[in-house]
């Protein structure tokens, strides 16, 4: 079991928390007022107790900072980034099932 | 607690919103229908396999009779698309299309499922990069911009008229509007610019949506196209309320053998909750739906 959840991340710690982590990280980018988001949020919970110990599972609440948003060109949400040594290994964008998240987390197992 | 508190509140006038409006109606709960008869996918169709009607019946002969028996038993129809829904301490509130807001005790979702992509060159590839297929989840995005929306419906409309408020320019695609006359009126005295007669055919760019270019051969320079075919769906309406989908397609609501979802109160009835696209099905599910909101509407009422 991974220590701390699905970890959220702002313009302020996405450099030290994300892209200079020791780890894989997920980073759901979300808002309180998007029902898709509502809908994966368990998923990624779930995942993060899956595969917490190697990945780290964060989450981006748009609202809170336009900045980093912005810099990865994001114009819809959920949109959910994996990164891997600063860099993003892929992106999907939409509520999609857990299997295909799975898959998605695997890419950097 | 609102004065005009419905019992059960039913999104979707196809058969199983139907069926629930008879069963909680006979239960003498107090019940309202939202939707519009001929969005029911059952509308256009033939029956020959709906047991105990052994003649072939046409859907919409169907969903006449449900509705006048409905009707009979107590059900109020509101022949209008539900465009919000929310989920406040022992009710929930939902806002038609004409803006007005009703509150009930108990929801049963039976909206159906309804196509959600054009299917045209370009959409798939500019998915998050100025294709988007939620208003309320990205309208942000575009703050001073230019955008499309197509579709023909509730959605597309109310859509089009909340992007006013951060894009630039606001665009809509359509071949013919089947919307409320307050809406039309809305939209008509709104600075939306409507393409009528006309549909998308290619969405275009480089990296990002650059422009659409339509079937009447007009070309849009936009940065971003929000695709909203049809009235709001399950995705919209359902998943902000925290509904759980079913964890293989994510498209459809979980439910129990009561017809209950994860959140008590709300229940879901028909296509919603995924195959068979039966007429048998639905009206089953919509049946135990029904009695089964109508019976917890009354214990909240009696608490």
């Amino acid at each position: 079991m991974a220590e701390q959840g699905v970890l959220d991340v702002t313009d302020s710690n996405f450099e030290s928390d994300i892209i200079k982590a020791d780890k894989p990280a997920l980073v759901d980018f979300w808002a309180p007022w998007c029902g898709p988001c509502k809908a994966i949020a368990p998923v990624i919970k779930e995942l993060e107790e899956t595969y917490g110990d190697s990945i780290i599972f964060a989450r981006f609440n748009v609202d809170t900072g336009p900045n980093t948003p912005a810099q990865y060109g994001i114009r819809a949400i959920p949109t959910v980034i994996l990164f891997q040594n600063g860099t993003v290994v892929d992106q999907l964008v939409g509520a999609v099932p857990k299997s295909h998240l799975e898959e998605f987390v695997k890419k950097v197992l | 607690m609102p004065a005009d508190l419905y019992d059960v509140a039913i999104i979707g006038r196809g058969p199983a919103g139907l069926q629930a409006a008879i069963h909680a109606a006979g239960k003498k709960a107090k019940v309202v229908v939202f939707g519009k008869l001929e969005k029911s996918s059952l509308y256009r169709a033939h029956v020959a396999n709906f047991c105990c009607f052994e003649k072939v019946m046409t859907g919409k002969e169907l969903l006449e009779g449900g509705t006048k028996q409905a009707e009979s038993f107590g059900a109020v129809f509101i022949e209008q698309d539900i465009i919000e829904t929310k989920s406040e301490t022992d009710c929930f509130t939902v806002v038609t299309e004409n803006g007005q807001t009703y509150s009930s005790r108990t929801l049963i979702l039976t909206m159906g499922i309804s196509r959600k992509k054009l299917r045209v060159k370009g959409e798939k590839e500019f998915v998050g990069r100025g294709v988007s297929y939620c208003v309320d989840c990205d309208a942000n995005f575009y703050k001073g911009m230019d955008v499309a929306v197509v579709g023909n419906e509730s959605a597309a409309v109310t859509g089009a008229i909340t992007l006013l408020r951060y894009a630039k320019q606001v665009h809509l695609v359509c071949r013919k509007l089947t919307i409320t006359d307050l809406l039309y009126d809305q939209l008509n005295n709104s600075d939306v610019k409507i393409s009528r007669k006309a549909w998308v055919k290619e969405i275009i760019g480089s990296n990002e949506v650059e422009e659409v270019l339509l079937t009447t051969g007009e070309t849009l320079k936009v940065n971003g196209i929000f695709i909203e075919l049809g009235a709001k769906g399950a995705m919209e309406l359902a998943a902000n309320l925290g509904v759980v989908f079913d964890a293989e397609t994510f498209s459809f609501i979980e439910t129990n053998k009561w017809q209950e979802t994860n959140i008590p109160g709300l229940y879901a009835a028909g296509d919603i909750t995924g195959q068979p696209w039966q007429i048998a099905k639905a009206v089953g599910e919509g049946c135990v739906a029904g009695m089964e909101a109508a019976v917890y509407a009354r214990k909240l009422a009696d608490s």
